[in-house]
């Protein structure tokens, strides 16, 4: 396999946070830590759970791409302090980071926790704090800039009953654009990508019925249903040198589902 | 292995700044273009240098019969899977120095020009088995940009046409997407002197002007495959200037 040079990845160091995924599945993770691989990239495939992140190493390295699998819990500073030191040492550089890490939630404020509140709001908004506090100054100290995409969600425009998740998803997306702000004169972009309802482990593991599949593909007006690779593909786009003026954006990756809001049963 | 292998595509205002730099780069991509403009010395020069993958058609965006022609040259390519909806025009003027007759030219040119272009390529793109619309709005079709009403008033209807022509079009497997460039070095911005561009870039969080070429590459997704799921999404290509 060779890598395409156009992306500008060939020897580029990423970081993908929740790169594993559950059994052979394509996540949104696993799918852009694949394509980053076959762009040339080096990616070191973060997930809490090692055996997951494992499965996605393998299958990069049966296509002849480079990647490391390690676990970090990134909702502590310390472990993604350790992270971003970890891939520094490993491959003396760092130019891409994927926050990929993120958790549901279902219910309205009546109904939610302040418990699970706290723990949404921790794992989707805190975690991309975190790696971003460590990663960008690596990233400056590489010399070449660096590029940032964090994984929002449909959820954050168009709210479906899940009002914690929708919450913490706007929350990445004001994130995002402040770093873009604060840190475009360094030469870190910084992106979102929110995904429409695609069909990933995420949302099947724990079983999904025929029907609801059936209602979250007819929520894109393309009349298709979504996957991981749909995401990994934005992500791998703003991620490269394809995308060198592109800071501050929200793309969408939804089969047009915000269009029309349609129901999407969640 | 190009991204848009086998496609044949589309371009509007085609012969120099981004549309010409959209053309090279779909070549590139191993497609095929139609490129359409006034410019037809430049537009002839353009189709040469890219020997064999390119013809040019002499087109004026606000007239139907012109898409009727470029479609021609489309179809005797063998179909069409792109159009970019690059045509137009940026004659800068506050409200109060804005009369009807230049309010009208920027509706003909970037509004209407676009309208046209979407309802002329369906059958031919449906035919061909979907495609995919990329419409060159502006960051002035994002927030209010200074002393620019007409040019303003048409990008945000641009803006807005993707999104109703994405809903309607996408039965038929057409895609539709909007790219706001913010300042992107090209001869439309000769309108204003380089020290006063300067000065602009202050605004911008990165610190420069894009190029026809980076808008390229932002157009080169939208058009392949590799953005299949996007569709109605707006992108401002800006250095974060709009943030
Ligand atoms: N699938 C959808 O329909 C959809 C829609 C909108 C947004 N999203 C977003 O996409 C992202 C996830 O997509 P995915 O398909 O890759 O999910 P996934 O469940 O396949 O993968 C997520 C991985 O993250 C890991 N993880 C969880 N918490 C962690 C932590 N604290 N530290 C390290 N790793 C941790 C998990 O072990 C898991 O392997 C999330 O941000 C989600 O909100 C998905
Ligand atoms: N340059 C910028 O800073 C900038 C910023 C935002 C948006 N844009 C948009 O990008 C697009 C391309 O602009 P550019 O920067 O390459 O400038 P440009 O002036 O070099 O290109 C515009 C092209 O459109 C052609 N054109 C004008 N009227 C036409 C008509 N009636 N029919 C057919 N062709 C016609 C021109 O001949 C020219 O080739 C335009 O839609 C413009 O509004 C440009």
């Amino acid at each position: 396999m060779t890598p395409d040079e156009e992306w500008g990845l060939i020897g580029k160091v990423a970081i993908v946070t929740g790169g594993g995924s559950a059994g052979d599945g394509i996540g949104n993770g696993r799918a852009a830590c694949i394509l980053l691989a076959r762009a040339g990239a080096k990616v070191m495939v973060v997930d809490r759970d090692l055996a997951l992140a494992e499965r996605t190493v393998a299958m990069i390295e049966a296509e002849g791409g480079t990647a490391v699998a390690v676990s970090y819990d990134v909702t502590t500073s310390a472990q993604c302090e350790a992270m971003v030191a970890d891939a520094m040492s490993r491959w003396g550089r760092l130019d891409c980071l994927d926050n990929n890490v993120g958790i549901g939630s279902r219910g309205s404020v009546v109904e939610e926790t302040e418990e699970n509140w706290a723990r949404v709001m921790h794992v989707n908004v805190d975690t991309m704090f975190l790696t971003c506090k460590h990663a960008i100054p690596a990233m400056i100290r590489s010399g070449d800039g660096g590029a940032i995409v964090n994984i929002s969600s449909i959820s954050a425009l168009r709210p479906r009953g899940l009002t914690a998740y929708s919450v913490s998803k706007g929350a990445v997306i004001a994130l995002t654009q402040a770093m873009a702000v604060d840190h475009g004169p360094d030469g870190i972009r910084a992106n979102c990508v929110f995904p429409g309802p695609v069909y990933t482990p995420m949302v099947y593991a724990k079983g999904m019925t025929e029907q609801a599949r059936e209602t979250r593909r007819k929520a894109s007006v393309l009349g298709r249903e979504g996957n991981g690779w749909d995401i990994g593909r934005a992500v791998r786009f703003l991620l490269s040198d394809q995308a060198r003026f592109i800071t501050g954006q929200v793309l969408g990756v939804d089969g047009g589902a915000t269009l029309v809001g349609p129901s999407r049963a969640s | 292995m190009g991204r848009l292998n086998g496609k044949i595509i589309l371009i509007s205002g085609g012969a120099r700044g981004q549309g010409a730099a959209e053309a090279r780069r779909c070549v590139a991509e191993g497609a095929r273009v139609v490129i359409g403009d006034l410019l037809d010395d430049a537009g002839n020069a353009l189709a040469a240098e890219l020997n064999g993958a390119a013809v040019y058609v002499h087109q004026d965006v606000t007239k139907e019969a012109d898409w009727d022609a470029a479609l021609q040259a489309a179809e005797a390519m063998g179909g069409l899977h792109g159009l970019i909806n690059n045509a137009g025009i940026y004659q800068p003027k506050r409200l109060m120095d804005t009369d009807a007759e230049l309010f009208e030219r920027h509706m003909r040119v970037n509004q209407l020009g676009c309208f046209l272009g979407m309802k002329a390529v369906v059958p031919l793109m449906e035919k061909s088995g979907g495609g995919s619309i990329v419409n060159i709005s502006s960051t002035a079709g994002l927030r209010g940009s200074p002393g620019a009403i007409a040019y303003s008033a048409t990008k945000w209807a641009l803006r807005g046409m993707t999104k109703a022509a994405a809903v309607d079009l996408a039965p038929r497997k057409i895609r539709v997407n909007s790219v706001h460039p913010g300042p992107i070095d090209t001869d439309m911005l000769k309108v204003r002197t380089a020290e006063e561009n300067e000065q602009r870039l202050q605004f911008v969080p990165m610190k420069r002007m894009g190029t026809a070429d980076e808008i390229a590459s932002l157009v080169v997704y939208l058009l392949s495959d590799e953005s299949g799921y996007v569709t109605g999404a707006e992108v401002a290509i800006d250095g974060g200037s709009t943030l």
